[in-house]
C-alpha cells in the first residue's frame, strides 16, 4: 500500500479555498440568478398570526374579498407605534376552490386598509423554480443578435491583428537594433492606459470637433466636419474600436511574446543559420512552433477579454446603437436603467460559455498541434 | 493574554456604544439619492445648515439605498432617519412595509403651505390613505436653444407653444442654412423619458394604452422621416445636452433641466429655454417628483418630521431652485431674484407645467422594482423603427407584446395620463 502524501494537498489548500470563495461561490450564486425565478405563493391562515394553521394558499395577483379585518400595533424601538392590519380574504386559488383565511398587510395590495373591500395578492413566501425566462428574453430581445454580432466581430478583426503587430514588435525587440529600449518604452504607454480612458481619447480623436476631423478641415481635404461615428456608420463605429483596441491591448500580448521569444534557445536559430534558412524559414519553422505555448496563454487571455469589451464601445459610441454582449449585461443590471439583475445574470452566464468554449477550442487545437509535432 | 483581549474588547464596546448614544441625540440622518455630485451635496448641506437641529446629509446611489433600508428592517434597528429618493425608489420599500404613513405630518404642513395636489396623489403610491412619501422637489424636462438658432425658426411659429412639425421644419431649416444638423437628443442619457414622456405621450395622449395604436406608428414615422434625419447623429452620445450645447456642436436640445443647467449657468445671455413641442394629442411632459419617507426603524423620527417640515418649508424650496436647481412643490416661493440662468429655466418649466394643452405623464407607478425594463421596451421601439428601418406596426405590436406582459406579471394598474384600470393596465 502506498503512503498518502498530504503535502500536495496542503500546499493546493490555499488557493483552492481562494478558487471556491471568489470564484466559484459568484459564479454559481449568477448562474442561479439566470435560472432560477421567485415564484411566490401566499398561505392563508385560520388566525391572524404568521404561524397559524393554513387554510388555502393563493397566486399573485389574484384579486381577493375583504371580509374582515384587524388592526394590531407594533412599539418601534424609537418609541412610535406601527400599525399592522391583517385582513380576512376570500378567493379562488389555482384550482378554481374558493378558500378563506387572514393574511398579513405586507402580503397584499389594498388601496385602503381602513376601507377597501377588496386587495389584490402581491407577495408571499418565496418558492425558487427553475426557469428558461430570463434566458428566452434575453435571446428573443432584439439587442441580443446585434451584441453577438458586434462582439464575434471584433474578436475576428482585433485579435488577428494585435497578435501579427505582437509578434512584430516583439521581433523588433529581440533583433537587438538600435533604439530596442526606445522602442520598448513606446511599446508600454498603453499598457498604463484603462480602457474607459483609452475609449475617450479615440472617442475625441473621431467626434465631429475631434481632432481628426480638425486637421481634415485645416488641410483642406473637408469642407465641414465628417460625423464619422452615428447611427448608420457601423463601419466607421467598427473602425473606432478597433484601432483604439488594438492601440489599448496589444502591448499585453507583446509582453507575452517577447518572454516566450526569450526562452527560445539561441542554438536552435543559429543551427537554422548554419542550414541556410532565411529570416522567413527561421520563423516559419523555428521561433513560431516554438512560441506556440506562449502564444496559446496569449490568445486566450486576449479572447476572453475580448468577449468582455466595454468600455471602449461605450465610450465611443454611447452603447445604444452599436452595442457589446457585456454592455448588454451592464444595461440591464444598472437601477437606472433595466434593472433586471436575472437577465443581466443570463448574459453573464452566456458570455462565460463563450469563454469556457473558445478556451477549450484553444487547448485542444494547440495540443493537438504539439502532440502532431512529437510524432514527427 | 485572552482575558486582556477580552476586556479590551469589552471596552471597545462600550465606548461606542457610548458615542453611539451620543451621536443619536438631536441628529437626523438624512439620506438622499439626489445631489450626490460633491458640489451639489455641498450646497445640499450649507442649505441644511439652516436647519434648527443637526441634519447629517448622506448622499447615496438607488441601489445602496433600498438594499440599506431593507437590511434595516429585517434587523429591527436603522440608523437612517429620512429617505429623499425619486418617485421610482418608493414602491420597493412600500411593498417591504418599511415606510411610515406621513398622512397626519402632511395635514400639518398643508396647514401652512400648499403643497402640489397630483405629487401628493403619487407620494401615496396608488393607495387611498397611506402617504409613503412627501413630495420634497420636481424637476422635468424641457428644450433648450442657442440664441443664433433663434433667426431660423420656421415663420408663424411661438416659441413657448411650439409644435413637433414646427420643430422639425425648424431642425431642417438650421441644417439647410448651416449645413450641419443643430437638433441634439440624449439618445446616450435619459432618452428613454423623451419617448415615454414626451412623443408617445403627444400622438396618443397616453403613455402605455396606446402603445401599439396608429397613432403610435405615425409618431414613430414623424421621427424617422421628419426629425431624425435632421437631428445631430452624434446624438447617440450625447448624455448630458449641456456639453454639446456649450460647445456649439447642437443649437436646440432636448433634456432633463439638469442636464440643461451648466449651459444656463455658464452662458445665460446665449440660450433661450422654452417648452417641449405639442403633437396631434397634446402636449406631452414628464414632471419628475422626488420624496421624503421616514422608515420605520428611524431612531430618531420626530428629528425626521422636522427636518420634512423645513424642506418644505418656501423659503428651504427657494434655496433648493436657486442653488441646485430642482422646482419648488409647494405654493408661496419666492421666485425674484433668482439667477438668470435659472430664471430662464424656471419660466419654461412654469409655461410647459401651465401649458392648456399640456399631458403631464408620469413616471410609471405599480411596476415596482421592474420600472426600469419599461425603458427598453420604449427605446427598442425608437431604435427598430427610426435607426433600423423595420416596419412600426410589426415592432409595436411584437414590442406591445412584452411590454403587456411586464404590465400583466407586476399587475400594474395604468397610471396618468392613461385612464385608470381595475386590475392590470390593458394596450389598446
Amino acid at each position: 500500500m502506498r503512503k498518502l502524501h498530504w503535502t500536495p494537498y496542503l500546499l493546493l489548500l490555499p488557493s483552492m479555498i481562494y478558487l471556491t470563495l471568489f470564484f466559484a461561490y459568484p459564479m454559481v450564486a449568477s448562474l442561479q440568478l439566470a435560472f432560477r425565478k421567485d415564484v411566490q405563493y401566499l398561505k392563508l391562515r385560520e388566525e391572524p398570526e404568521s404561524d397559524a394553521a393554513e387554510t388555502g394558499t393563493l397566486a399573485m395577483q389574484t384579486a381577493v374579498a375583504v371580509l374582515d379585518r384587524m388592526r394590531l400595533e407594533e412599539t418601534l424601538p424609537n418609541g412610535r407605534t406601527r400599525p399592522i392590519y391583517w385582513f380576512r380574504v376570500q378567493a379562488e386559488d389555482t384550482e378554481g376552490t374558493t378558500v378563506e383565511g387572514w393574511v398579513n398587510q405586507e402580503n397584499i395590495f389594498i388601496e385602503s386598509r381602513t376601507q377597501s373591500d377588496t386587495a389584490r395578492i402581491v407577495t408571499g413566501e418565496a418558492a425558487k423554480e427553475w426557469t428558461f425566462d430570463f434566458v428566452k428574453r434575453m435571446v428573443n430581445d432584439f439587442r441580443f443578435g446585434k451584441a453577438l454580432r458586434t462582439t464575434i466581430l471584433l474578436i475576428v478583426l482585433i485579435i488577428p491583428l494585435q497578435f501579427i503587430l505582437a509578434i512584430v514588435m516583439g521581433l523588433v525587440l529581440q533583433s537587438g537594433i538600435r533604439f530596442t529600449n526606445f522602442f520598448l518604452y513606446i511599446y508600454a504607454i498603453p499598457l498604463g492606459v484603462s480602457d474607459l480612458a483609452s475609449g475617450i481619447l479615440w472617442y475625441s480623436i473621431f467626434t465631429q470637433r475631434g481632432f481628426l476631423n480638425s486637421w481634415l478641415v485645416e488641410l483642406g481635404l473637408r469642407e465641414r466636419p465628417f460625423i464619422f461615428i452615428q447611427s448608420g456608420h457601423e463601419n466607421w463605429m467598427i473602425l473606432a474600436i478597433v484601432l483604439a483596441e488594438v492601440w489599448r491591448a496589444t502591448s499585453i500580448v507583446m509582453v507575452i511574446v517577447v518572454a516566450g521569444l526569450q526562452g527560445i534557445p539561441k542554438d536552435y536559430i543559429e543551427a537554422g543559420q548554419v542550414f541556410g534558412a532565411n529570416l522567413w524559414q527561421r520563423i516559419r519553422f523555428i521561433i513560431l512552433p516554438r512560441l506556440m505555448p506562449s502564444l496559446q496563454v496569449a490568445l486566450i487571455l486576449r479572447t476572453i477579454l475580448a468577449f468582455q469589451v466595454f468600455a471602449v464601445v461605450v465610450a465611443i459610441t454611447g452603447g445604444d446603437v452599436m452595442t457589446v454582449l457585456a454592455n448588454e449585461t451592464y444595461r440591464w443590471y444598472d437601477p437606472a436603467r433595466f434593472n433586471n439583475s436575472n437577465v443581466a445574470a443570463a448574459y453573464a452566464g452566456f458570455i462565460m460559455l463563450l469563454s469556457l468554449g473558445i478556451s477549450f477550442f484553444y487547448l485542444r487545437t494547440v495540443r493537438a498541434q504539439e502532440e502532431r509535432e512529437s510524432q514527427q | 493574554m485572552t482575558k486582556k483581549l477580552s476586556l479590551l474588547l469589552a471596552f471597545v464596546f462600550l465606548v461606542s456604544l457610548f458615542t453611539g448614544a451620543l451621536a443619536q441625540d438631536n441628529k437626523v440622518t438624512f439620506m438622499s439619492t439626489q445631489f450626490n455630485v460633491v458640489e451639489e451635496s455641498d450646497k445640499a448641506k450649507a442649505i441644511l445648515a439652516e436647519f434648527g437641529g443637526t441634519a447629517d446629509f448622506v448622499p447615496s446611489e438607488e441601489g445602496p439605498m433600498i438594499d440599506l433600508i431593507l437590511a434595516e428592517a429585517s434587523a429591527d434597528e436603522g440608523t437612517v432617519d429620512l429617505l429623499g429618493a425619486l418617485h421610482g425608489t418608493f414602491p420597493t420599500l412600500a411593498n417591504n412595509d418599511t415606510l411610515f404613513d406621513l398622512t397626519d405630518l402632511l395635514a400639518e404642513i398643508e396647514q401652512s403651505v400648499d403643497v402640489n395636489d397630483s405629487f401628493v396623489e403619487l407620494g401615496k403610491l396608488g393607495t387611498e390613505d397611506y402617504q409613503y412619501y412627501i413630495p420634497w422637489m420636481q424637476a422635468t424636462y424641457t428644450m433648450a436653444a442657442n440664441k443664433q438658432a433663434l433667426e431660423y425658426l420656421p415663420e408663424g411659429a411661438d416659441i413657448n407653444a411650439l409644435t413637433w412639425d414646427q420643430l422639425a421644419e425648424w431642425a431642417k431649416n438650421m441644417q439647410e442654412a448651416t449645413g450641419e444638423p443643430r437638433l441634439g437628443l440624449p439618445v446616450a442619457g435619459l432618452f428613454h423619458r423623451f419617448l415615454e414622456g414626451y412623443a408617445f405621450p403627444s400622438w396618443t395622449g397616453g403613455m402605455v394604452t396606446g402603445f401599439k395604436t396608429q397613432e403610435a406608428a405615425d409618431m414613430l414615422v414623424f421621427m424617422r422621416d421628419q426629425l431624425w434625419p435632421y437631428t445631430n447623429p452624434e446624438s447617440i452620445n450625447y448624455e448630458f445636452m449641456s456639453e454639446p450645447l456649450l460647445s456649439g456642436e447642437v443649437w436646440v436640445a432636448f433634456d432633463h433641466v439638469a442636464r440643461l443647467k451648466a449651459a444656463f449657468d455658464e452662458q445665460p445671455q446665449d440660450f433661450v429655454a422654452f417648452p417641449t413641442p405639442a403633437g396631434p394629442a397634446g402636449r406631452g411632459y414628464m414632471p419628475v417628483v422626488v420624496g421624503l419617507a421616514v422608515p420605520y426603524t428611524s431612531p430618531n423620527p420626530d428629528g425626521a418630521d422636522e427636518l420634512i417640515k423645513f424642506l418644505l418649508s418656501p423659503e428651504t424650496q427657494g434655496a433648493i431652485l436657486r442653488d441646485l436647481g430642482f422646482y419648488p412643490v409647494v405654493s408661496g416661493v419666492d421666485t425674484a431674484n433668482l439667477p438668470e440662468g435659472v430664471a430662464i429655466q424656471s419660466a419654461a418649466v412654469e409655461a410647459l407645467t401651465t401649458a392648456p394643452d399640456g399631458i403631464p405623464a408620469l413616471l410609471p407607478v405599480g411596476l415596482g422594482d421592474r420600472g426600469g425594463e419599461i425603458n427598453q421596451i420604449f427605446r427598442n421601439a425608437f431604435n427598430r423603427v427610426v435607426l433600423e428601418g423595420q416596419d412600426p406596426m410589426t415592432v409595436l405590436e411584437e414590442e406591445g407584446a412584452a411590454l403587456q406582459t411586464l404590465l400583466d406579471e407586476t399587475g400594474a394598474p395604468c397610471w396618468a395620463p392613461d385612464p385608470p384600470s381595475d386590475g392590470a393596465c390593458q394596450l389598446k
